[in-house]
């Protein structure tokens, strides 16, 4: 009869270790950290007129809520420069991005891919390799025009690459303004 | 074969009569002491005098005209060797025998038996000295020998088993008799067992579960430690592995003894493979490592009461290959456009970068067994796990080396089982159980978990009757489960936590019939329904899954599936030298859970990508499992599997996707005579022909399924016999012809070539066998 007093012994000790397994604690909230919120291009026209910001804003993330896209008009046969800025709204102070980028900016590459517009986008920086990064560029503008400026972000490219296919990497922006020149 | 055979003699009623010195009777029944269940056919001899029957469908038997002596009484049964058992009979003597009766293993042309040969399931094993031979692969890489069994890998480090067309939460793996609570969210989520604490794994391809698993719809994988040897003195295995492709090195550990006080057991494993590499280039950050351990206590404080501890620890990290971790569809297609990964080195490497993943597994169990008398016993289980898994990936700011997922999930499942036999062949097996599982995100990852903290309790009851009646076991079966879990979300970014509460009654039922006809036919029938509650993935994961580059989404209104299963199995020896095993199956489920790949895609910073639902449909699978083993002449023999499924989406009326190719391997042994220097040698050929999955549509998949390929290997090894203990050295060559070729159920199909040739060469030294 001693080993089924055992048994039961046991059987309460191990009821014991799930009471104490069954705690309801709370649940830490997490910080998303590695969120872009909003692109930000400012073109400045190097001779004096007006400044154009393109933007691209989708605060949900991964969410389905639709992105908030703001094209612009730029002038014709006009040089301008160009500067990213990328943020993290969802916090508040809003987080900036672009510094982050700054800093790894030899795993980091911008591709500007220019369809039916008339204008070419340069680079105007270079990572501590030499290599374009593309945080600040020179963008000229031909003939009046329409049509659409794709930016690209990607991560651990191969740099320095000439095209999207060449650079591989993984993509961290891919955002298309409209453009039209006048 | 080796069968372990451990007697316990507990009930011994003696019967005085005045009788002559030679006209005394040996009577009583042989029973599985595990299932409790009689032997049937088994065979029973008095050394001494060569007297000997066999017992009947019910276990018992009787020999007549015994002298008085002491006696050796030798066993049999199918395939065993058997171990002696000292009986002194002085009167009529009924006694019953508890034979530890493990896994007997089909490696000849015998009729495959084991352990759910006692009851009405389908069943099929890989021995503990095949498991040695192949030790440097994962679980679900060896259960690839059972026909009817695939593997759906990511990379070649990856991989969980798939059976009759399912896999991941449909699946039960019972690790040590413990249901494995394990993390299968994904399909890059591997079973967490070290394949080389085993000494059996079988796969039930059965109906149900119902004596096991609350969630699983049919098909279970059994790993067993089986019993530690009977043998008091120090047995020892030591194995070694050297393979070509991934330079890797295997090294296990197995130490055993049927010490003083109790039984005991150790296996450890240690696991260092690096980047593998296909024809042409090397997989980069492909590489793994392992450090496992396990320890095994048996203890018998009487006949009637059993003991039995165990512990083990699984420890992994494995790299996920470099180029398969992309951005969004615009990287998916430039990936697929290439026929060599992006970031492939020219180097080998070791070294294991992010994307990786770290798991530990911890199980503890604690089982034991009252035999209140040779008809009735308890038997009460603890099993307590904890599996803390870590996911790195690429990440800015530094953040590489921060976990992108966190997960502890402890679990805990507590059982009582009562087991009743009478003595005109009635059985019932009838069992309490409880399980609660919590799952919670450990916090600084700085990405909102995936998986979201959630705790489930699971109380269930069920029970089994089963009736032998002559060569027929008839089986009917029934199981609830009541499952109530709680979840804490985070909803969006917002830093909002949300609770919400599920619960769902699990109801399964089953009946089966088995016919066995001496050693020649064994055919079985099995009907099952079940029901699987929606899991906490398919419910709330939400998020992009890097790699597939798609966002999934969870339904929190899913409903239950609901299954039904029948399966049928024939194991026929037609002549002496031929055994044709063969299963059919038919399973239908309703409210099947599945991802649904959505019209548009969904456009983020990040680009455009295509969105997964999980959502509901009925679908129908049904299949074929096919062996046939012959033996051309002694020594030569041939074995030939095939196996298909087909699986079909009765709403859509599209074919289900993730269903393994139809497949079919060939394997020519020969086995050369012993000598005094040399054992058990042996050379085989084999040879794997794949088709292509042309079943599935163009929008299903983003790609169309990989071409068929045919790959054949090789094997060859010997035994070396030294004393009490021996060397066993075998060689073998997977993917000889070095074929370039690409695998419908690898996920890194989208990215990369299949492993290349690979030779694995092994030395395994045995003390004590």
């Amino acid at each position: 009869m001693t080993t089924i007093k055992n048994l039961f012994f046991f059987l309460g000790l191990t009821g014991l270790m799930f009471l104490t397994a069954c705690n309801d604690d709370d649940v830490e909230p997490e910080n998303e950290e590695e969120v872009i919120t909003t692109v930000n291009y400012t073109l400045t026209p190097d001779g004096g007129g007006d400044t154009v910001t393109l933007t691209y804003r989708d605060e949900d993330g991964d969410g389905s809520g639709a992105p908030v896209i703001t094209g612009g008009t730029l002038a014709a046969n006009t040089t301008y420069s160009g500067s990213l800025e990328l943020l993290n709204e969802t916090e508040s102070p809003a987080e900036d991005i672009t510094e982050e980028i700054q800093e790894e900016d030899e795993d980091h590459l911008f591709f500007f891919t220019v369809n039916g517009a008339n204008l070419t986008v340069a680079y105007a920086d270079m990572d501590a390799n030499g290599n374009p990064t593309g945080l600040a560029t020179t963008v000229t503008t031909g003939d009046a025009s329409a049509g659409t400026l794709i930016v690209t972000l990607r991560h651990e490219p191969t740099k320095p690459a000439a095209t999207l296919a060449e650079a591989g990497g993984e993509t961290d922006i891919e955002v298309s303004f409209p453009v039209s020149i006048q | 074969m080796r069968i372990y055979f451990i007697l316990s003699l507990f009930l011994l009623i003696s019967v005085t009569s005045i009788a002559q010195e030679c006209s005394y009777t040996l009577s009583g029944y042989l029973v599985d002491e595990d299932s409790n269940t009689p032997l049937e056919y088994a065979g029973i001899i008095i050394s001494e005098t060569q007297q000997g029957v066999h017992s009947d469908s019910t276990g018992y038997f009787e020999i007549t005209n015994v002298c008085a002596g002491n006696y050796q009484i030798e066993f049999s049964h199918i395939g065993c060797e058997c171990l002696n058992q000292q009986l002194q009979i002085k009167r009529d003597t009924v006694v019953t025998f508890y034979l530890h009766h493990h896994a007997e293993l089909l490696e000849e042309v015998v009729v495959r038996t084991n352990r759910a040969d006692l009851s009405t399931q389908t069943s099929t094993s890989i021995s503990e000295g095949d498991i040695s031979k192949e030790s440097n692969k994962n679980l679900s890489d060896l259960l690839e020998n059972i026909t009817g069994v695939s593997t759906l890998k990511n990379g070649s480090g990856i991989s969980k088993p798939v059976i009759h067309g399912l896999y991941g939460n449909r699946i039960a793996i019972l690790n040590n008799g413990i249901a494995q609570a394990g993390q299968q969210w994904g399909n890059d989520h591997a079973p967490e067992i070290d394949p080389a604490s085993a000494q059996y794994i079988s796969v039930i391809k059965g109906a149900n579960a119902l004596a096991y698993s609350s969630n699983s719809l049919g098909s279970i994988v059994v790993v067993d430690g089986g019993s530690i040897t009977d043998n008091t003195n120090l047995q020892a295995n030591l194995n070694y592995i050297y393979q070509t492709n991934g330079r890797g090195h295997t090294f296990n550990t197995r130490l055993e003894q049927n010490g003083k006080w109790a039984a005991w057991r150790y296996v450890g494993t240690l696991k260092k493979i690096g980047d593998t590499h296909t024809p042409n280039h090397f997989l980069t950050n492909t590489g793994k490592g392992e450090a496992n351990i396990s320890f095994q206590i048996e203890k018998k404080f009487s006949t009637q009461w059993h003991n039995k501890f165990y512990y083990s620890l699984f420890n992994t990290e494995i790299g996920v290959l470099r180029g398969s971790h992309i951005g969004n569809l615009t990287d998916l297609e430039t990936a697929l456009a290439r026929s060599r990964p992006f970031f492939t080195q020219d180097e080998f490497s070791y070294t294991l970068n992010p994307p990786r993943q770290e798991v530990k597994h911890h199980l503890l169990k604690f089982e034991s067994k009252y035999f209140i008398n040779d008809l009735q016993s308890f038997r009460f289980q603890y099993g307590g796990q904890l599996n803390n898994r870590k996911e790195f990936d690429i990440r800015r700011g530094g953040r590489s080396e921060i976990p992108a997922m966190s997960l502890n999930q402890f679990s805990h499942f507590l059982e009582g089982n009562y087991n009743l036999q009478t003595l005109n062949n009635w059985q019932l097996k009838t069992g309490l159980q409880f399980r609660t599982v919590d799952n919670a995100n450990e916090p600084g990852t700085g990405i909102i978990p995936l998986i979201p903290r959630f705790n489930s309790y699971t109380p269930s009851v069920f029970g089994i009757l089963q009736k032998q009646n002559n060569q027929w076991l008839f089986e009917v079966g029934g199981r609830y489960d009541y499952r109530f879990f709680w979840v804490k979300i985070q909803e969006g970014t917002s830093s909002n936590i949300v609770r919400y509460d599920h619960q769902f009654h699990n109801y399964a039922f089953s009946t089966g019939a088995k016919y066995r006809d001496s050693s020649n036919l064994k055919a079985s029938f099995n009907l099952g329904y079940m029901q699987r509650a929606p899991e906490v993935n398919e419910l709330y994961a939400s998020g992009l899954h890097q790699g597939v580059s798609g966002i999934e989404e969870g339904d929190r209104n899913l409903q239950q599936e609901k299954s039904l299963k029948a399966i049928g199995s024939i194991d026929w020896n037609i002549q002496e030298n031929t055994l044709l095993q063969a299963t059919a199956y038919y399973h239908y489920i309703d409210d099947y859970i599945y991802l649904q790949p959505q019209d548009d895609f969904r456009l983020t910073i990040r680009g455009a990508f295509p969105v997964f639902i999980y959502e509901q449909t009925d679908a129908a699978l049904y299949g074929a499992d096919l062996q046939l083993t012959y033996e051309l002449i002694p020594n030569l023999e041939l074995v030939t599997k095939y196996a298909i499924v087909r699986g079909k989406d009765r709403v859509n009326n599209n074919a289900i996707i993730n269903l393994p190719s139809d497949n079919l391997f060939t394997s020519l042994e020969w086995r050369l005579p012993s000598s005094d220097r040399f054992n058990d040698t042996y050379i085989s050929i084999n040879g794997r022909y794949v088709w292509q999955q042309d079943r599935i549509t163009a929008e299903q998949d983003f790609v169309a399924p990989p071409e068929a390929y045919y790959l054949m290997g090789l094997q060859m090894g010997t035994s070396l016999p030294f004393g009490t203990s021996k060397v066993d050295v075998s060689l073998t060559v997977d993917n000889l012809f070095n074929v370039q070729y690409r695998d419908y159920l690898n996920r890194l199909r989208y990215f990369a070539d299949e492993m290349g040739r690979n030779v694995s060469l092994r030395v395994n030294y045995q003390l004590g066998h």
